[in-house]
């Protein structure tokens, strides 16, 4: 694998307290499905327009398959970018859209024709050729939008919140399709998006952008079980956070005093006894334990909240001290509904050293 | 109290009065256009006894058809003058004398001409037709082609008063035909030297008789006003005002200097004679006006 | 009491416009069509029903050579306006990166509507004269030697103070359009391998049609009409059709063919309204 998008301590500053990105150095290999992910303001659009040459760096080189393309203007650049709200041109059809920029190639009429075709029919919309973008749904125009993009076949595909204006249902089946036309067009995709189940589902890579820097990069599953802050931790997947200091270190494990109890974790990296540490803990992991039932860590509290999500259970859990930890419970049977604790009442809490995130620091976001 | 309305030429007297009964008393046309009143019924017979100073109109405007049908008098004659030619004194080391002097390729932009039928009757002059009011249509076909060969050399034509004394002001134009009197006296007025001259081919009379608005509710008012027309005070106050000649000698005499007197030719009868003055054209109007409408297309 | 009521504003929000749409427009149509088959009969005119006024019209060259002259006249002032408002709108929209001074700007294209149409007109004569602006101008930059008589009383200059004259109906549609397209359709344009002047006859001229089309009809409509600036800065070959009509009115009392000449102008006015509407329309069907 080589890669086919170099960026190199790319900074975007746009007076010397507004600064947009702040020295992000990124590689991107070839066909790879790359999400920049964050918040808004976080910088990720301006670095992926960047990528796209509709905006320039103030610092730093960004390289396209070995050749310097920081200043080349869009049209110069082998790559192509899908619009948040598609950019369709209203007057032209569906078939002139898509084959817009097949006219720049140099190629003959009928070359441009049948690729136009193809890729319509790629997408599942030959049959729209000759109508306008006005008269689509979202979703077709966001097909649409892919068509004229990939038709040109650029070495890199740019997608920018490509899901965003459409409805939740059509947004997951969307994000099924994108993942599997990128394993059949086998080009790279850099995409745009704070939506972390977007990420999660659809790349190959993830990378998370905060307040123009890069916080964290990884396989989605690596991010997930191994966030590198609280900030990453909060942003992908939902964390309770507990203040707490380390009491004791006995090789990977750790035992740490929380003001509501104590927890054994498995630390990735080494400290010190006597940190002050965050705790973290994703409410999936952590578990309402029946009568008589013991473990290796165990909270005590009583039920504060229960919250109904139709998958399951999401039940507040108020500990001694005050601090409050969500417990999620499936319910994988109907009956299970009778099974919902009442408010008030007593419980104890488990959840697995090896599911227990430490940062260092007590500052949760 | 006097609510006056100034028309821009004798042909807009017609299109006002079509346009809305009851709004004049009086009108002073033209005598070209007197007679168009006199048939569009616009106005009523004059009671000439009631006009102190009736009988000391020159007789020869108390003569003229224009004013009259059926036996009454229908307009007062109140004010006369030539449709003399102008020159700007430094533009010129000959001074020009003939209508022929608007139409020298060497004075190409520096000419103006009157915007009115009157154009046919100074072409049709320099033609040698000299029966201008009742044209030929070979003869108005003449003229008509006689003006459009003048087109280059006209700076532009001239169509109230006051434009002509801008464009003189502006060293647009250096010649023109004018209303005696009256533009040269603007123009003295602004320090600019102009001469009057009436060419070889001899110069329009006009004649301006007051005429009552038929069915006027303020019939004795007007007959006041007329009065006071005929008057020292009003014959006078034209004079001095416009700079043109009046009808009424005897009162002329009494409120002119001698100068003045002599400078509006109220003592020539035989300028008076020389001038062609103005006649109704009729059923002939029409080609008259569209002759000119055609020059200006052109 | 509401019914009535709704029924009493309903008469008056409706009514009011339709009653005054139909008394000061609609019938005045129908009196110059009545007259324009009257006949000309001295000392005016009289009732008849005949297509002698519309005949005059085509076979008397002074009318057709005056229609001609006017829809020049119109069309070179529709065509400079449009080569000077569109690249002006353009700049402002997609170049002016103040928004301040794209209101100042905008506001000072638009402020003259204010100041009387005669004034305005009136200060080119100051301007192009022979001892005008212009020429002392010329004569201290030592362009020319002696002033020049070129610039005032012909048809340049009526098309030069028309189109100065309403050039703010050219701006503010164009102005309208280009605002609307998106600037990612520029910047899709772009990316898809356009270089700035494809994508702008690709993308945004065609976007921005409606605008040019509304402005050429408002600008065209306007100059197709007047008869001042004849009056002001034209010179012996200045007429246009308005001051025909405005003569066979007045001085030649020809209400009829004066009447036939207005019908002509209305029917030649309505079909470059409808061609532009239907090009308007086109690009609505286009716009976003």
């Amino acid at each position: 694998m080589s890669a086919i998008i170099e960026l190199e301590h790319i900074s975007k500053h746009y007076s010397p307290t507004i600064i947009g990105v702040d020295d992000v150095t990124l590689a991107v290999e070839d066909g790879e499905f790359v999400t920049l992910l964050g918040p808004s303001g976080c910088g990720k659009s301006t670095l992926l327009r960047m990528i796209g040459g509709f905006e320039e760096p103030t610092h730093g080189t960004i390289r396209l398959a070995d050749k310097d393309v920081t200043f080349e203007p869009p049209y110069r650049r082998e790559v192509n970018m899908v619009f948040q709200d598609y950019a369709l041109f209203p007057h032209m059809t569906v078939g002139e859209n898509v084959g817009y920029g097949l006219k720049v190639q140099g190629l003959g009429r009928a070359e441009i024709e049948t690729r136009v075709h193809e890729a319509l029919k790629l997408v599942g919309l030959f049959d729209k050729l000759k109508l306008r973008p006005q008269q689509l749904s979202g979703g077709q125009r966001q097909r649409i939008a892919l068509a004229r993009a990939i038709v040109r076949r650029p070495k890199v595909l740019l997608l920018d919140e490509p899901l965003s204006a459409l409805d939740a249902k059509l947004r997951e089946q969307m994000q099924i399709e994108l993942k599997h036309l990128h394993e059949k067009v086998g080009i790279t995709f850099i995409m745009v998006t704070h939506d972390q189940t977007e990420a999660l589902v659809m790349s190959d890579r993830v990378v998370v952008m905060e307040k123009g820097r890069i916080a964290q990069e990884g396989r989605p599953q690596d991010l997930y079980d191994h966030p590198a802050s609280p900030y990453v931790a909060n942003f992908i997947g939902t964390t309770n956070f507990l203040p707490g200091q380390i009491a004791r270190v006995e090789g990977t494990t750790a035992e740490i005093a929380l003001g509501g109890g104590r927890l054994s974790a498995l630390l990735d990296a080494p400290m010190a006894a006597g940190t002050r540490v965050t705790v973290g803990c994703r409410p999936e992991k952590l578990r309402l334990m029946a009568e008589g039932e013991s473990a290796a860590n165990v909270l005590e509290g009583r039920i504060a909240e229960v919250i109904y999500y139709g998958l399951g259970l999401r039940i507040a859990v108020e500990l001694s001290d005050g601090a409050r930890v969500h417990v999620d419970s499936l319910l994988p049977d109907r009956l299970a509904r009778s099974a919902v604790p009442p408010v008030g009442l007593p419980v104890r809490v488990a959840v697995e050293p090896h599911n227990v995130f430490v940062f260092a620091g007590d500052v949760a976001p | 109290m006097v609510n006056a309305t100034y028309v821009g030429s004798n042909d807009d007297f017609a299109p006002k009065l079509m346009a809305g009964g009851g709004v004049y008393d009086l009108i002073t046309p033209s005598i070209d256009t007197t007679k168009l009143m006199i048939d569009l019924d616009f106005v009523e017979p004059l009671d000439t006894a009631k006009i102190v100073n009736w009988a000391k109109i020159y007789p020869k405007f108390l003569a003229l058809d224009g004013i009259q049908k059926d036996g009454a008098y229908y307009g007062m004659p109140y004010v006369w003058g030539a449709i003399a030619f102008m020159y700007r004194d430094d533009a010129f080391a000959t001074p020009p004398s003939s209508i022929a002097d608007l139409w020298n390729p060497d004075l190409a932009g520096k000419v103006s001409l009157w915007d009115d039928k009157s154009s046919i009757y100074v072409a049709a002059r320099l033609n040698g037709d000299m029966d201008i009011y009742n044209l030929s249509d070979e003869q108005i076909a003449a003229a008509q082609a006689k003006l459009v060969e003048q087109k280059p050399l006209i700076r532009k034509y001239w169509a109230t008063a006051g434009e002509l004394v801008d464009l003189y002001k502006a060293g647009e134009v250096v010649i023109s035909n004018t209303w005696a009197g009256y533009q040269s006296a603007l123009l003295a007025a602004e320090g600019i030297k102009v001469t009057e001259f009436i060419p070889t081919e001899g110069a329009e009379g006009w004649m301006d008789s007051w005429m009552v608005v038929k069915g006027t509710p303020n019939a004795e008012c007007a007959y006041k006003f007329l009065n006071m027309q005929l008057s020292e005070l009003g014959q006078c106050g034209v004079a001095n005002i416009n700079g043109y000649s009046v009808t009424n000698p005897e009162a002329a005499k009494n409120c002119m200097s001698p100068d003045e007197f002599t400078a509006l030719h109220q003592d020539d009868p035989a300028y008076l004679d020389s001038l062609m003055a103005w006649q109704p054209l009729g059923e002939r109007f029409e080609a008259y006006t569209n002759a000119w409408n055609a020059v200006k297309a052109q | 009491m509401s019914l009535i009521r709704r029924n009493l504003s309903g008469v008056l929000v409706l009514g009011i416009p339709i009653l005054w749409i139909g008394l000061f427009m609609l019938l005045p149509y129908g009196i110059i069509v009545t007259y324009s088959f009257w006949v000309k009969k001295y000392p005016t005119f009289a009732p008849a029903f005949q297509l002698g006024n519309y005949l005059t019209l085509f076979s008397d060259p002074q009318y057709l050579r005056v229609m001609g002259r006017t829809l020049k006249i119109s069309v070179l002032v529709s065509l400079a306006s449009a080569a000077l408002a569109y690249p002006f709108a353009y700049w402002l929209v997609f170049r002016c990166r103040s928004a301040k001074l794209r209101t100042w700007l905008y506001m000072a294209v638009i402020a003259p509507l204010w100041v009387s149409y005669l004034l305005r007109a009136y200060v080119w004569k100051t301007i192009l004269g022979t001892e005008g602006v212009l020429n002392s101008f010329l004569q201290w930059a030592g362009v020319i030697s002696e002033p020049s008589s070129i610039f005032l009383y012909n048809q340049f200059a009526m098309v030069l103070t028309l189109t100065y004259i309403f050039i703010p109906f050219m701006v503010m549609p164009i102005y309208t359009a280009l605002e609307k397209i998106p600037v990612n359709l520029t910047e899709a344009a772009a990316d898809l391998g356009m270089n700035p002047w494809r994508a702008f006859w690709t993308v945004t001229l065609p976007l921005s049609t409606p605008g040019l089309a509304a402005g050429f009809t408002l600008t065209f409509c306007l100059s197709f009409g007047d008869f001042i600036a004849p009056f002001l800065v034209g010179g012996p070959d200045g007429n246009l059709m308005a001051n025909v009509i405005a003569t066979q009115f007045g001085a030649a009392l020809n209400w009829p063919l004066g009447s036939a000449l207005a019908i002509v102008m209305l029917v030649v006015v309505l079909t470059i309204v409808s061609l532009s509407d239907r090009m308007e329309r086109k690009g609505m069907t286009g716009g976003v």
